[in-house]
């Protein structure tokens, strides 16, 4: 990971709010920033204001409040809005938005306007060959794979070697097998030419694989922003727990500083602010199906997932838990099975708050652990 | 802009709004029910016969595999490239007490037999069906070529057999696409001067060019249009509205698309039969009649003397209609398609109020706002300029919405992202993809423009006649060898328009692909609402609205 505490802060919002009818904003209170080379990954469900954000960089939709700064200098702010061809930002389209009557070698040179034409062509089959489009250049969009096409997006947007790179659901028109290959191609395009990146995506796995820093966003406000690890084990709501992943909330009560539930008791953590009734988060990964387990439960579904098989396992008590175990061995369903949990730390939320809305850098989340121990 | 284009209508209404009470109730009493009843009557009749014919052709042409199955696929698109007068001249002559079809008819039906007039309602039904039922064959093509066969079997594998499934499924799927076939027929009929004037029959468009030629009553001739212009503006409105819903109706996602039945020798020759048979009475005959009058005409010495000129200056004024409607349409199709701001919808909604201003109609608001405004124009080439520019800009600005529809704003981003200003990305990329698009505009603007009438016989300065103007004016003193030679011309500049319009209308199959791509995204995105339902985040907030090209 090429980002370290001293590279200088390239994209900055401050408080963003966008609207596209007054008084109902699409996202507000945005913060965050990037420092060079860092890719940020906004993580939310569809109409959760995330394309919203990266068009406000972008500079297609004007900020209702706050600023946003590039290299430091705003380019957008109540009554102030930097044109987006001004903004020495790229980016690639969810439908790569290629021009269709410009050849693959004309539309990675649209954006190559500047110096003399020896090195323009240099950067612009510099850029093809880093992209693997060579052979293509001549070709016509239409001509292209999915594949292709987003190459060629990529090349496109990298070409005027912009400060920022923005990519709204880069991998979204591709096949698994062919999104999978091209993350790694990206983050390695990414890495090599330094860029820093704004990927906005519904994919959990996606964003926790590239990003440096995720930002899972809820009806237009930043849920919390952290590093992938965090945001997978230190959730700062259950909406976050489960858009990172399979989380199961299993309702306890605080009684002398301890946490009751049907799966054990746990120590509150010291920082929780809540009242008494809480849920506790369990993932797949914390739950041990084990003979020797002090919890009873049945098998109630069971979805195979290539390595693991994830089970779902009904509890005494009637909540429902998920439970990975390897696949090499089958459990039948309604089969009776033991349990213990397993984590290294626990996590616990108010079962009444609608939501905690935290706004932190990762550095500050990375402190503030809501650590809860297991009894 | 489009301001200046509604004055014309507005002038209309104030003018009718403002007669005197006297002159309303005399039209109301006298003229307004049986006006009334012949438009209305006449439209639903040619409704009725072009639906029939329609849907079979269209059925016919799409569902069965014969010989000669695919010329007859744009054949029957020709009729369109003949002006309803032409046609009505021709029928006339047909027609005729003593004409072929009465002789023939008597040798069949016995020596006191006769055929009807054309000058009747049914002449009129006739020819005018015959005219715009391509309407309504071309949009049933196009949906039955893209019917989802599933629909079909479906029914089929529930047992109702295949006339239940035809009258049950088949029609009702592609009611939107027979809807906006009929709505085109039916304006077009509401609004056509040329044939029901020549046929005599008595249409508000024909009601109006008498109150204003024959009795030089612009008042009583606004209060008529005023009249016409509600009842169009209804059906406009309610066309709007029911395609607005009809969106519901068609296929989306991937489909599998009917297979031709391959037909027998007889069937074949039935079904040959019966489409020539169209073929012929409405564009095979007439069409035969203009090249015998024409070949006469030229061997008898007979053609007139002015028909260069008349060409000249029927090409000067299309020409220069279609230049002022592209330039003017530009900014509005613009605005219409990427500012969705209330003016930008105003200006476009604005000029499409020509849609609903019949030949007429228009000439009569143009004249009414020039005589007001700018006397001096009077009886020059500009008025009548202006006249076809309100009456035709619409068929500009859609062909222009159209193709700038087809670029997704996304293009236009990226182009700004990668450092184009805005001039430049529309420089850059919007007009190389859309001039195509743009000159489609530009011909279709100047082919109805040759063929307008009224506009140009209400308005032409003197001795400014068009090749339009001379066949209306030869065909109603029945010279019919002076008539053709400018009609053939006509019918054959226009062919190609029509096989170019049809092309567009119907959709080549890339670009349905591409619709129906986005189609399946808007799926995709719709299983991801769901998704947030169930983890609680049920809320879809409009962000996305922007984004998507429009359907």
């Amino acid at each position: 990971m090429p980002s370290v505490a001293e590279s200088p802060v390239v994209l900055e919002l401050t408080n963003v709010a966008c609207a596209y009818d007054a008084g109902r904003p699409a996202i507000q209170g945005i913060s965050f920033a990037a420092r060079r080379g860092d890719v940020i990954g906004l993580l939310g469900p569809s109409g959760c204001g995330k394309t919203t954000t990266l068009r406000a960089i972008a500079g297609f939709e004007p900020v209702a409040e706050g600023e946003i700064s590039i290299n430091g200098t705003p380019v957008a702010a109540v009554n102030r809005h930097v044109p987006p061809e001004r903004r020495q930002v790229g980016m690639v389209f969810q439908d790569y938005a290629l021009f269709p009557h410009l050849t693959v070698r004309e539309n990675v040179g649209f954006g190559v306007r500047r110096g003399p034409a020896v090195d323009r062509r240099r950067r612009i089959d510099e850029m093809l060959e880093m992209t693997g489009l060579t052979d293509l250049a001549r070709r016509y969009p239409h001509a292209l794979s999915g594949g292709q096409q987003q190459r060629v997006a990529l090349a496109r947007a990298l070409a005027p070697a912009p400060v920022l790179l923005l990519l709204d659901e880069p991998f979204s028109n591709l096949d698994p097998d062919m999104t999978y290959r091209m993350r790694g191609d990206l983050l390695r395009l990414l890495n090599t030419t330094r860029t820093t990146a704004v990927l906005v995506t519904h994919d959990h796995e996606e964003a926790l694989g590239m990003a440096d820093t995720v930002a899972v966003l809820r009806h237009g406000c930043l849920e919390q922003c952290a590093a992938p690890e965090t945001v997978y084990h230190l959730p700062a709501s259950p909406f976050v727990a489960e858009c990172v992943g399979q989380a199961d909330f299993i309702p306890g009560a605080i009684r002398d500083a301890v946490v009751h539930t049907p799966l054990g008791n746990f120590f509150v953590p010291p920082d929780y602010p809540g009242g008494p009734e809480v849920v506790v988060m369990i993932r797949p990964d914390d739950v041990r199906i084990d003979d020797a387990g002090p919890w009873a439960g049945t098998i109630h579904s069971r979805q195979f997932q290539g390595a693991d098989m994830l089970y779902g396992i009904l509890l005494e008590s009637g909540d429902l838990v998920h439970g990975s175990a390897p696949s090499t061995q089958l459990l039948p369903l309604d089969a009776r099975v033991r349990l213990r949990i397993d984590a290294a730390h626990t996590v616990v939320f108010d079962r009444h708050a609608e939501r905690s809305r935290c706004v932190c850098k990762r550095d500050a989340a990375r402190g503030r652990a809501p650590e809860g121990i297991r009894d | 802009m489009a301001l200046v284009l509604m004055l014309p209508l507005g002038y209309v209404v104030v003018a009718a709004a403002t007669t005197d009470l006297a002159v309303w109730r005399r039209l109301w009493t006298t003229r307004i029910p049986e006006l009334l009843l012949n438009t209305l009557s006449l439209s639903a009749g040619v409704a009725v016969v072009d639906l029939i014919l329609g849907v079979s052709l269209a059925w016919i042409v799409t569902r069965y595999r014969f010989p000669g199955s695919g010329i007859w696929d744009w054949l029957l698109m020709l009729p369109l490239a003949i002006p309803s007068y032409v046609l009505a001249s021709a029928y006339t002559h047909i027609l005729h007490r003593d004409g072929t079809a009465a002789h023939l008819w008597r040798l069949v039906a016995g020596p006191d037999a006769s055929v009807f007039s054309p000058f009747s309602f049914a002449g009129a039904v006739l020819v005018l069906a015959l005219n715009t039922f391509p309407f309504v064959y071309l949009l049933a093509r196009s949906a039955f070529q893209r019917f989802n066969v599933a629909f079909e079997e479906t029914a089929r594998a529930t047992g109702a057999g295949r006339l239940a499934v035809f009258f049950r499924v088949s029609l009702p799927v592609i009611r939107p696409s027979l809807m906006a076939g009929l709505f085109l027929a039916t304006l077009y009929v509401a609004s056509d001067f040329g044939a029901v004037s020549l046929l005599r029959f008595q249409t508000f468009t024909h009601a109006v060019y008498q109150q204003m030629t024959g009795r030089f009553d612009n008042a009583a001739a606004s209060c008529l249009s005023l009249v016409l212009v509600g009842c169009a503006g209804v059906f406009v409105f309610g066309e709007r509205r029911f395609r607005r819903q009809s969106r519901f109706y068609q296929t989306t996602g991937r489909y599998r698309p009917p297979v031709p039945r391959p037909c027998g020798p007889a069937a074949a020759l039935l079904l040959n039969g019966g489409l020539l048979l169209v073929f012929m009475a409405a564009f095979g005959l007439p069409g035969l009649l203009l090249i015998r009058w024409t070949v006469d005409a030229v061997a008898a010495g007979e053609v007139s003397p002015g028909f260069v000129g008349h060409m000249w200056n029927s090409l000067s004024l299309s020409g220069l209609t279609a230049t002022a409607a592209v330039v003017c349409g530009m900014p509005l199709a613009y605005a219409a398609t990427r500012r969705r701001t209330w003016a930008g919808t105003l200006c476009a909604q604005g000029a499409y109020t020509g849609y609903v201003l019949p030949g007429p109609v228009a000439a009569l608001a143009v004249l009414v706002v020039v005589s007001h405004l700018m006397p001096a124009l009077h009886g020059t080439m500009l008025i009548l300029l202006l006249a076809c520019l309100v009456h035709l800009l619409p068929v500009a600005l859609q062909g222009m919405e159209s193709a700038l529809q087809q670029v997704t704003p996304n293009l236009e981003e990226a182009a700004r992202s990668l450092g184009a200003r805005p001039v430049q990305s529309f420089r850059r990329v919007t007009l190389p993809l859309v001039r195509g698009g743009f000159a489609s505009a530009w011909i279709l603007v100047f082919v109805q423009c040759m063929k307008e009438l009224p506009a140009s016989l209400l308005l032409r300065p003197a001795g400014f006649d068009t090749l339009a103007v001379r066949i209306w004016l030869e065909a109603s003193e029945e010279l019919y060898h002076l008539a053709a030679p400018p009609a053939l011309l006509i019918v054959v500049i226009t062919i190609p328009v029509v096989l170019l319009w049809s092309g567009a209308l119907a959709g080549p199959g890339r670009r349905d692909t591409r619709a129906d791509a986005d189609a399946a995204d808007a799926d995709a995105d719709g299983a991801d609402a769901d998704a947030a339902g169930a983890t609680g985040a049920p809320s879809r907030a409009p962000t996305g609205r922007r984004f998507r090209r429009s359907p």
